[in-house]
């Protein structure tokens, strides 16, 4: 009991010592833009920039950090591989990090392992922009800034603001965005003649929401273990863009401002109605991962007709499909590829009704956003070859290494010119990109509070048909009122403890 | 709370006459060694023992003058530069601050240490002298460390790797909740001391008070029943297996400890599977007719719980059999033959003999189950890691403190707030662990079954 006693007056002092510390006011980066103050751009003589000599270090190794897509399918290689060849005079090479596509650059840049360059999405790259993990970089001197090649959203995507001057921390590469992914084999064999109103030879239940609502309507009643369309709703990267189509956004002032949370602005509760009404066609796997984790079998399977997931998730769909095919069919490996590519198409979403009701639906029809990211290459504050970093930034970024990474990853490029030459989805995408239909992820921390709500609620949602008598969310009302406090959660999740 | 300085009061008073007195008592050696560290056993020619003492001393001077004192300003300022990676202008990382001015700060009360030591020893040799007894010598103190003080020699390697490894991180863990380390303030922004803030947040703001209320009561209730209902299935299986009745005793208990031997995360992984909305289970519902049922989903809240508890049962229940069927086989069977010839029956042979001695064995290890089911991570992360119900400050309603913890440390970077949950479970579960044990059997008759 003595000891405890000890114990106690030990603590209670140490409680009492720490409690008489105040504290100090520590400045940080901010990334909002403050109304009251002029936000100018950097100047070619910002001291920021000052390690920006122009002098290339020499003999040096600069270590990329890469996604792991682009390590599978070779084009890492490709890229260090030319790039050392054009740099060899300077004896700079470049090398594969090998930390992983999630470089924990904030603890291991500061202690001097981290990696020189980094491609990452932009709200990742920019998340670490506010302790100033991430370099600034002079446009002045970055060829794809240098020649209007980037669409302004993207750009704006890898700005951010730090006393007063508005920096670029990033140089965009490419678009990233779900698509709804479909069977073409599995439409209707008359499909041009009774699917296809105006006559332009793409599926109408693949252009509007309300066919495919029809559509799926049919497609179950033909099979009850089969939907038309499912996925997870639980999934906010997949569901934001049905809430953003009809007014809502994450944060204020161009999604930098955290203290103003939008989802339930504008008409907001006419996506959330939509899903819904959708979500009672669909099977309960669309509540949670369920639809997520089973869609490369279940569109194989032609379970699913079609399906939203992220265009890295097609190639597994591919080969799951080809194996049917190869079972059911008895096609060769490559026969049943090559009709798995042809089979699995990927759009963008389908336009919404602007009364947001699948059951009666208006008759004006408005574009689908969808929330997408534009990945790219950054600078580590910690590098000691800024100049070096440079150089490989500007040669990944570049005209030929980004048309490169198209054709061997197949994802869509963020620089018109080679967008201009590139398939007609991914010109789909660069537009949707630049018109700022796809709304691109915010790149600020307060991002991180966002997913766990959101994607609760939506699932939430999904769960609701089944309710019954007990639905939460059966009316407008209902649905804005959870809509607010959602936006009251996240505001909350983010300040309440800051 | 009067009483408590008063004795606080009385105590450092009776602390000052001691010194007072013993300083007087004390003879010119013991006062040098006060003065300088080895100096009084230099004096009584101890060569060895005052260089010792002396090196200490000077190193410890040293040390402080060159970096120690440096750190534990440190400790207090947590740095005063800010660094700016962008100008590779090189600052003050709090972290480190913190780190380094813990370490000197236990050199410090290392040296305090050594130092009372120091006089002590002195005080100590002068009263040999006093009754002329025998200074031992240098070498006489190194024999000593090998035969009467060894177990001084062989406990300093574990009370050394005890205090690195974990005295000093938890101390560490209780110095950041009274910081606001985490959220936007994370190196190279400087951290500062904050006081009891965090505490205050939790108790008071918004959602956050209420929310720590419903989870520790959600917690206590699932620590208690999952410890209970693990001991009791345990138990049973233990003694049902331990029957003469029971042939192939060695298959039987294969199929718990198969269940054992799988990693927790991949059972949990597969049960999280199977009850989730399109699982298995809920498809065979649906094509029996039914509805889809939410175990896992925002609705799911008992279901949801008593999945967790029935998976934790399949966790844990194996390892309670093993133990328990250890505990059984070493139960005198006279106690049970003597019963017999009493006319107990079975249950009566249970409740007074095979129960009591099971429950004075296992009581350390209710203590530590129910420790580790209170802080049990992994069961509701797996199975409901991405929802937040409502009323609930990012958490749901079978979180754990544990989780919510995670949740705010990891997920959302609010470290301070993180530690300041970990002593508030720190200090329940102390406080529950020791009055259960003080309670316990294991403890009021200890003597009983030796």
């Amino acid at each position: 009991m003595k000891n405890f006693k000890h114990l106690f007056v030990i603590f209670a002092t140490l409680v009492a010592t720490l409690s008489a510390c105040q504290p100090s006011v520590s400045s940080s980066t901010t990334s909002s833009s403050n109304s009251n103050t002029t936000i100018t751009n950097p100047s070619e003589d910002d001291p920021v920039f000052s390690k920006f000599t122009g002098e290339l270090e020499r003999n040096v190794e600069i270590k990329v950090v890469e996604n792991d897509t682009a390590i599978k399918m070779g084009y890492l290689d490709e890229l260090i591989e030319a790039f050392n060849e054009e740099y060899k005079e300077y004896g700079i090479t470049a090398v594969d990090a090998n930390q992983g596509e999630f470089a924990d650059l904030p603890n291991t840049g500061p202690y001097g392992y981290g990696p020189d360059v980094v491609y990452q999405a932009n709200d990742v790259l920019m998340g670490w922009v506010q302790d100033k993990h991430i370099m600034p970089l002079p446009t002045h001197l970055i060829e794809a800034y240098q020649s209007d090649v980037i669409p302004q959203t993207a750009h704006e995507a890898y700005k951010s603001v730090n006393n007063n001057v508005n920096y670029t921390f990033g140089v965009p590469v490419n678009i990233q965005s779900p698509l709804l992914y479909y069977r073409k084999d599995l439409l209707p064999s008359d499909w041009q003649e009774t699917w296809d109103d105006n006559d332009n030879d793409v599926p109408d239940m693949v252009e509007n929401i309300v066919d495919l609502y029809q559509f799926s309507l049919q497609y179950h009643e033909q099979d009850n273990s089969k939907y038309g369309f499912e996925f997870s709703l639980n999934d906010f990267y997949f569901t934001s863009g049905y809430l953003f189509s009809y007014g809502a956004y994450l944060f204020g002032e161009n999604n930098r401002d955290d203290t103003d949370i939008g989802l339930h602005q504008g008409n907001a509760k006419y996506g959330v109605q939509l899903l819904r009404q959708f979500a009672a066609q669909m099977s309960p796997a669309c509540i949670d991962d369920s639809a997520k984790l089973a869609i490369s079998g279940a569109m194989a399977s032609g379970k699913y007709f079609a399906s939203v997931t992220t265009p890295d998730v097609r190639s597994v769909i591919v080969d799951a499909l080809a194996t049917t095919y190869q079972d059911e069919e008895g096609l060769t490996s490559q026969e049943a590829i090559q009709k798995a590519e042809e089979n699995i198409i990927g759009v963008p979403f389908p336009s919404l009704p602007s009364n947001g009701d699948l059951i009666n639906p208006s008759e004006e029809m408005i574009e689908c956003k969808q929330m997408g990211g534009i990945n790219g290459f950054a600078m580590s504050s910690y590098t000691k070859y800024p100049n070096a970093s440079l150089a490989f930034i500007n040669f990944a970024t570049s005209y030929k290494m980004v048309k490169l990474r198209e054709e061997i990853i197949q994802i869509a490029p963020c620089r018109s010119d080679v967008a201009s030459e590139s398939n007609e989805l991914s010109q789909q995408l660069f537009e949707k990109a630049s018109n700022g239909s796809i709304v691109l992820m915010p790149s600020i921390k307060a991002i991180n509070q966002v997913w766990t709500p959101a994607g609760s609620f939506m699932g939430d949602v999904a769960a609701d048909p089944s309710r019954g008598s007990n639905a939460k969310y059966d009316t407008l009302d209902k649905i804005q009122a959870a809509l607010e406090q959602l936006s009251k959660d996240i505001y909350d999740a983010i300040h309440l403890l800051s | 709370m009067k009483r408590f300085f008063k004795n606080i009061a009385i105590k450092t008073n009776n602390t000052y006459v001691n010194f007072i007195n013993f300083f007087k008592v004390s003879n010119i050696n013991v006062k040098a060694s006060m003065a300088l560290m080895g100096l009084g056993q230099l004096m009584y020619r101890q060569i060895g023992r005052g260089i010792l003492y002396l090196a200490i001393e000077i190193l410890g001077i040293v040390f402080f003058s060159l970096y120690g004192f440096h750190w534990l300003v440190g400790l207090i300022t947590l740095g005063t530069v800010e660094a700016d990676p962008w100008t590779g202008l090189e600052g003050d990382n709090s972290v480190i601050f913190l780190l380094l001015g813990l370490m000197s700060l236990t050199l410090l009360i290392l040296f305090i240490a050594l130092y009372i030591s120091n006089v002590k020893d002195a005080y100590k040799t002068s009263l040999l002298v006093l009754k002329g007894e025998k200074i031992p010598t240098f070498k006489e103190d190194l024999k000593d460390l090998l035969d009467k003080k060894f177990y001084k020699t062989m406990l300093f390697l574990p009370l050394l790797g005890t205090l690195i490894f974990s005295v000093l991180p938890i101390v560490f863990m209780i110095l950041v909740a009274f910081t606001n380390y985490g959220d936007t303030v994370l190196p190279p922004v400087l951290v500062d001391w904050i006081g009891i803030d965090n505490f205050v947040k939790i108790f008071s703001l918004g959602d956050i008070g209420p929310t720590f209320f419903k989870i520790l009561g959600w917690n206590i209730l699932w620590a208690v029943s999952t410890t209970l209902l693990n001991y009791v299935l345990g138990l049973l299986l233990a003694i049902i297996l331990n029957k003469k009745v029971v042939k192939a005793k060695f298959f039987w208990r294969l199929f718990p400890i198969l269940a054992y031997a799988i990693p927790g995360f991949i059972t949990l992984t597969a049960f999280k599977f199977m009850f989730a909305q399109g699982g298995p289970i809920n498809q065979y519902i649906i094509q029996a007719g039914g509805s889809a049922i939410p175990f896992l989903t925002k609705d799911g809240t008992w279901w949801a719980r008593i999945i967790g508890l029935l998976i934790n049962a399949w966790l844990t229940v194996p390892s309670v059999m093993l133990l328990a069927t250890g505990i059984l086989s070493n139960i005198n069977n006279d106690l049970y033959e003597a019963a017999r010839i009493d006319g107990a029956g079975s249950f009566k042979q249970f409740k007074d003999i095979t129960l009591p001695f099971v429950v004075f064995a296992t009581t350390p290890t209710l203590i530590t189950s129910f420790i580790g089911n209170f802080n049990n991570f992994g069961v509701f992360y797996f199975l409901r890691g991405a929802i937040e119900s409502d009323g609930y400050f990012a958490s749901n309603d079978t979180d754990l403190l544990i989780n919510w913890l995670y949740r705010l440390s990891i997920d959302n970077t609010y470290y301070s707030i993180g530690a300041a949950i970990s002593l508030i479970i720190f200090v329940i579960t102390s406080a529950i662990s020791l009055i259960i044990y003080i309670k316990s059997p294991a403890y009021k008759k200890e003597d009983t079954f030796r």
